[in-house]
Formats: C-alpha cells, structure tokens, sequence
C-alpha cells in the first residue's frame, strides 16, 4: 500500500514488484489446477464413461474423453437390472435413523461427561477412550453372532443402525462442546425450577448448535459410505445400501464399463452435493476434531 | 460440577449410550476373547479347544505373509505426512477461489472407498486408461495387466488409500498451519530464509501436534485397511494372496471359511498390535508437548 503513494521516478521498481507479484500467483493457480486434476481426474474419466454409447471405445490409442454419441442407456441398464431406488432408500434411512438417534443418545451421555460431577466419572471416561483403539473389525464377529442369534435383525437395515446408536467419537466432540458453555448459563436455567433434561434440551443443546452440525455430517457421511459391517449384513438385493449394492453390481457387471461407471456416477453425485451444501462445516470439524 | 450431591441423574443421562457401547463394543471383546480359544464355526456353539488357534496361527504362512502386508502398509503414514504437509502449505495462501480447490481435493475423501475403488478399477482395467495413455504415449508396447500382477496389488491399493487421504489430512494440516503466528514467517524472512527454508523452520515444527494426531489416525486406518484390496482384488486378496492383510485375513477366516475361533485369535492378534501402537504413539505425544 506504501509503495503505491510513491513518487513517480520509483515505478519501475513497483512495476517489476507487480509483475512478479502476478507471476507468482499465476504460478500458485498452475499448481493448484494441476492438483486438481490430479483429484478429480478419476471421477471425470468415469462421468463421461457413464455416458458413452457402444460407439464409443472406453479406451482407445489415444484416449478419447468425450463421448461422440452421448447416451442415457447406461443409466437404464443398471436401473432395469438392480433396485437402484432400494438402494438409495435404504442408505438415506440408515444414515439419517442413525444421525438423529446418535445425536440424542450421544448428547445426553455427554452432558454428565462435561457439566457434571459424580461418582465413576473418570472411570467411565477412561473406559470411553480406551475403546477408541478397538478395530471396528475386531467387534464384528460377536456383533454377527449377535445380530443372527439375539437381535434377529441380520440382513435388515436395523443391523446397521442399531450398533451405531452411539459413538465414542460423538461423545468426546460433543462432551467438549459442553465444556465450553459457562456454568452461570446452566445456574440460571436451575434458578427456573428447570430441570436437569430441559436445561440440556432448551438451554444447552442450542449453545452447541455448530458441534452437533459437525457431528452429524460426519456420522451421516460415515454411514453413507461404511461397506464392512453392512457387506456382512446385506444379502437380499432390496435390502442392501448404495455401497453393498454397488458391489454387487460390480459382480454382476464385470465386462460392462459402461454400467459401472454410471452406478459409480449415480452414488457420488449425490454424497458432492451435500459436501458442497455444507462445506464450512466439514473444515470446522476437522480443525475442531483435533483440538479435542 | 453444579453440585455435589449424590444423585441418579448422570447415571440416567448416561445409561442410553453406555448400553449400547457395552453391547457393542465392550462384550464384543470379552466375546472375542473367548473365541479365540475355541473352534467356532458361527452357527454351532464354540468348543473349547485352548491355544491350539495361536499355535495354528503361528506356522500358517499366510498370516505372516498378512502381518507382513499389514506392516509394510504402514508406509502409507509417513508419505502422507510428507505429501499433505506440502499440499497444506500450498493451499494456505490467500488467493480468490481457493477454498474451492480445498474442496475440490476434498472430494476423494467423501466419496467413499467403494465408489473410488470401482472408478479406478476401471482405470487400471487391462483394457482401462492407463494402458490407453501408456501405449499412446509409447511407454510401454502392449497393455499391462496391473490388477492381476502380483507384486502390483499391495502398491495399487495403497496408492488407492493415499489418493483418498490428501485431502483429509490436508485439512488437519491446514487447521495447524493455521494456528502458526505470522511473526514466526516474518522473523524466518528477516533472518535469511529463503522460502523453502522458512517452511522447514517454522511450518514443520509448528504442526508437530497434528503429525501425531496424523501419525496415529493414519497408521490405525492403514493397519486397517480392507476396502481398497476387497474391491481391487474382487473380494479374493489377490493372486498368492498378495493383497491379504491382516484384517482382510480375519474377514475371510470369520466370514468365508467359517473359521470364527480363528479369526477371533487374528483379532486379538491384531488389537495388540494395535495397543502397542497406540501407546508408542501416546509415548511420542507426552514427548511432544513436553518439548512445547
């Protein structure tokens, strides 16, 4: 800004200053485009595939990307032969039942963890985190035995919500979150007569608002795109999530490029447009995640 | 800490989220445990048979080949680290439309490894991209079958869990880049640095608490790791089991063979791995903020 109210005789300096000022940027966006590219390129390979007719050579010397006779049959074929609709029902079930059960049973259980003192507390907390190094794999094996012989919920979509209902990772992000309301906000509700739940409903749950926003987008992108669990749970073809179904028609399709790549095409979009709807909350979860 | 008295009140708050951890997560290792001193085939009662599923395990050769896989994926953390702490310094800059290119390399990770794994299944297909863009540049004379080469599987699918980590950790690490006072930047430059330099004196050492949290949640997900070599080696492993990793074993020994009791013994295998991990990792964290 200084340099700008210069004399006259001092431009060439400024002008040299700019320029370089310009090439710099110019390089920083080459880089950053290249990147980008380096991303994206998959998904973009396999959106036009989705799109190519039998005309069109999936792969040919040299590479073709666009499509010269664009089609939709692709898109028919994987319609026609798997319940598409099932698929996305069911993940949007599992994924939202879970955020919105999660949520609760996970900001209930952190409230005590983070406002209140009482005996077992540390006991508990502890315990809490030592789960967070259990592999999700190991669990799986008793939770198969239990899901055929107790719960009697395997190949349902039940399965897959029921052992989620809490996370440990919940938990901890949202017990921080309760830290951080001064106490004065919870002695006030008191003063009221409120009781311990309408203070955590009416009082304490708006205040943390933006973690249990991060909370959820997490928890929902998890579900969406778990595989491990559901793969063993699934079998009837309407009963499956987008990601087993994807499998299997990875499975049933192995010569037909074509279909796989508007199956693929078909579950991405919908997962980016969330991403992009709620961007903002995904960095401040991230950044969050790792202070707590 | 609002009061002190003796009341039911956390307990109650506690009890939705604390039964389900327990049923899901707690019994499952007590359940695991004992499993892995039986043989278990999932749908008649275990029997008792001792440590004969450790010592069986300790001469299987392909368990070892799996640890081995298992470990040698351990690479994957310190690439990561490397290659997101430069993507991180890259993308901390103020430029118009860079939050869109954050987001742009975000979207690997939202993808989900299923959809990811598919599209580059498709690439590296023998009649897929690569190949198409190898023989056209005149790399290579005819197409290579890089799916069905042994020595190629555990390489692809790291590659595979590196491309969907950048932008992850890309995150974490611009949260921390974030936090580094500009003066720090500033003293670099008055004292000589060029650039380059100044990263190394001064973003390095100041994301030291990210590259632990890094180092740990990347060395967890790599040991792991199951998706990227199901879906690249059609849920086989891979020729010669190139691809089996320990967990990828445990999948099959539990749910392919109906071997439980022996996978239950891979999974106390592979939690003390995991423990013995995760307490170096604590050890090197305590170092870490000592050294603040």
């Amino acid at each position: 800004m200084e340099l700008a109210q210069s004399t006259p005789n001092r431009m060439s300096p400024l002008r040299s200053l700019s320029w370089r000022k310009t090439r710099e940027t110019i390089f920083w966006y080459f880089v950053l485009i290249l990147i980008a590219l380096f991303t994206v390129f998959p998904f973009v390979w396999v959106f036009f595939t989705s799109f190519k007719g039998p005309a069109d050579a999936i792969v040919s010397v040299p590479p073709q990307l666009i499509p010269k006779d664009p089609t939709f049959d692709n898109y028919i074929r994987v319609w026609n032969q798997l319940p598409i609709p099932a698929f996305f029902m069911n993940s949007v079930i599992v994924s939202l039942s879970t955020v919105v059960l999660n949520l609760l049973f996970c900001s209930l259980a952190a409230y005590p963890l983070g406002k209140m003192k009482f005996k077992g507390r540390d006991l508990i907390f502890y315990l809490l985190l030592a789960t967070f190094v259990i592999p999700p794999q190991l669990t799986s094996i008793p939770s198969y035995v239990l899901a055929v012989n107790v719960f009697k919920y395997y190949d349902s979509i039940l399965a897959l919500i029921f052992p989620n209902l809490a996370t440990v990772f919940n938990i901890f992000l949202l017990r921080q979150a309760f830290k951080t309301v001064p106490n004065d906000l919870i002695e006030a509700g008191k003063m009221d007569g409120a009781s311990d739940l309408r203070v955590w409903w009416s009082i304490l749950l708006p205040v943390i608002r933006p973690s249990l926003a991060t909370a959820a987008i997490f928890t929902f992108v998890n579900q969406w795109n778990d595989f491990f669990w559901p793969s063993l749970m699934l079998h009837t073809r309407t009963h499956m999530t987008l990601q087993v179904g994807l499998v299997a028609m990875q499975g049933m399709m192995t010569s037909d490029a074509r279909g796989m790549a508007a199956g693929v095409t078909m579950t991405i979009i919908p997962i980016i447009i969330f991403f992009v709807l709620l961007q903002r909350h995904f960095v401040r979860g991230l950044g969050g995640a790792v202070k707590g | 800490m609002t009061r002190k008295k003796l009341s039911l009140t956390p307990y109650l708050f506690l009890a939705p989220a604390l039964l389900v951890i327990a049923t899901f997560v707690l019994y499952p290792i007590g359940a695991v445990f004992y499993y892995s001193f039986t043989k278990y085939n999932i749908s008649t009662p275990p029997v008792w048979v001792g440590l004969d599923n450790y010592k069986a395990l300790l001469t299987d050769k392909i368990f070892w080949l799996a640890l081995q896989h298992s470990f040698t994926y351990l690479l994957v953390t310190p690439i990561l680290i490397v290659l997101c702490t430069i993507l991180a310094i890259v993308v901390n800059r103020k430029l118009p439309g860079i939050n869109a290119f954050r987001a742009v390399y975000y979207i690997p990770v939202i993808s989900g490894s299923i959809a990811v794994g598919i599209s580059w299944r498709l690439m590296l297909d023998t009649n897929g991209l690569l190949n198409g863009l190898l023989l056209s540049l005149g790399v290579i004379q005819s197409p290579i079958q890089w799916l069905a080469e042994p020595s190629m599987t555990l390489p692809i699918a790291m590659l595979l869990t590196i491309w969907m980590g950048l932008g992850y950790y890309m995150m974490i690490f611009l949260a921390g880049l974030q936090n580094i006072p500009e003066e720090l930047y500033d003293a670099a430059a008055i004292d000589g640095c060029n650039p380059i330099q100044k990263h190394w004196h001064v973003s390095v050492p100041g994301l030291r608490p990210q590259y632990v949290v890094v180092g740990v949640v990347s060395s967890l997900a790599a040991l792991q790791v199951f998706n990227e070599i199901y879906i690249l080696t059609g849920g086989l492993g891979g020729i010669l089991n190139s691809g089996v990793t320990v967990v990828f074993y445990l999948w099959r020994k539990a749910f392919r063979l109906q071997e439980a009791g022996m996978a239950s013994a891979i999974a106390i295998v592979l939690l003390l791995i995991t423990l013995i991990f995760s307490i170096v990792n604590i050890r090197l964290m305590e170092r870490g903020t000592e050294a603040d």
